[in-house]
């Protein structure tokens, strides 16, 4: 009996992972960091309110994020990146669509660090582009801890940047992601 | 009024003149977000109502709502605190996927470290929009929030 029911539980152990788990989170952290090395201040906004899922059987990556839901230190920088740079009342989502590229290498069902290869498609203010960057996933305890940076050219996105602070604000923002995800239950 | 006199005036007006910009593009410069419980609400609504009118119709609920302050009254379906110490407090109903999401001042944190689920509250905050998917349940995210009295 001992032996069924063992194997019943391996059996249906078995099928949900061949069937893929998601992982997900609705309290991801990014940053958003135009800092230029001759501006005297930090021009950093951040959001902990992206949503990002995982399927760890094909290695599919996305994330959402609220243009809105960046705040910065000072309300005017905060002001200027809405209403002058990214318009978030015209566009008020970004989102990236990818894949773990060497997902295969990842064991999500025991505790490791490995470093992973996205790439898929970006957008900010209305423009997709083709992105790629790397990044860690850390299984721990049944979670992942996953992160990685993308480093994003301003005016690939059409995002223009005002001659007036053109020395303050780097041409090219760095965007860095990070979430604890955990299992999604179905 | 002899010519001396008339440039002395120019001269000090155009001194407050440039001084009361000055003042003024420092403190516009340095300005901090005013504390959401200063702020009065443009709506007040319940979160179920809230999520139903965006789920209706995403463009024109986002045209009313975003960047506004909201007032948001509902049932806590969970309250989550961060390592660092942020609260979230999430608002809706336990049978349905979606809900609005209300990230919690740190200023005022204190007052979401007393609630539980399934308390009724109200919250005041922005809102930054609705964050569509169909596998996660579409939320309605509001920042800079505070609990707030219910009347």
């Amino acid at each position: 009996m001992k032996n069924l029911i063992l194997l019943v539980s391996a059996f249906f152990l078995f099928v949900t992972i061949s069937h893929g788990q998601k992982y997900f989170t609705k309290s991801g952290k990014i940053n958003f960091d135009a800092t230029s090395p001759a501006s005297p201040e930090k021009i950093e906004g951040i959001n902990r309110t992206a949503t990002c899922v995982v399927d760890t059987k094909t290695g599919a990556i996305q994330f959402a994020v609220l243009m809105k839901g960046f705040a910065f230190e000072r309300s005017l920088m905060e002001e200027h990146f809405n209403e002058n740079y990214v318009e978030s009342h015209k566009f008020p989502k970004a989102e990236f669509k990818g894949t773990i590229t060497n997902n295969t290498a990842i064991n999500y069902l025991s505790n490791g660090t490995y470093k992973v290869k996205v790439n898929g498609k970006l957008t900010i203010h209305g423009v997709t582009k083709d992105v790629e960057t790397e990044g860690t996933m850390i299984t721990q305890d049944g979670k992942i801890n996953s992160s990685a940076e993308f480093k994003i050219p301003l005016a690939d996105f059409d995002i223009s940047i005002p001659g007036l602070v053109a020395d303050k604000v780097a041409k090219t923002a760095k965007i860095s992601i990070a979430c604890q995800l955990e299992p999604l239950k179905n | 009024m002899n010519r001396r006199k008339i440039i002395f005036y120019v001269f000090f007006s155009l001194l407050v003149i440039i001084g009361a910009a000055g003042i003024y593009i420092y403190r516009e410069y340095n300005r901090s977000h005013r504390d959401t419980a200063e702020l009065k609400p443009n709506y007040t609504i319940s979160a179920t109502e809230l999520l139903k009118e965006f789920e209706i119709d995403e463009k024109s609920s986002n045209n009313k709502y975003w960047d506004k302050v909201l007032k948001v009254d509902g049932i806590i379906k969970e309250l989550i605190k961060d390592e660092k110490g942020f609260y979230s407090v999430i608002l809706g109903d336990t049978a349905s996927l979606s809900s609005v999401r209300c990230s919690i001042d740190s200023l005022h944190s204190n007052k979401a470290a007393s609630l539980q689920k399934g308390n009724s509250v109200a919250i005041k905050g922005i809102c930054t929009g609705f964050n569509a998917d169909e596998l996660l349940g579409s939320d309605v995210i509001l920042v800079r929030s505070i609990i707030t009295q219910k009347n």
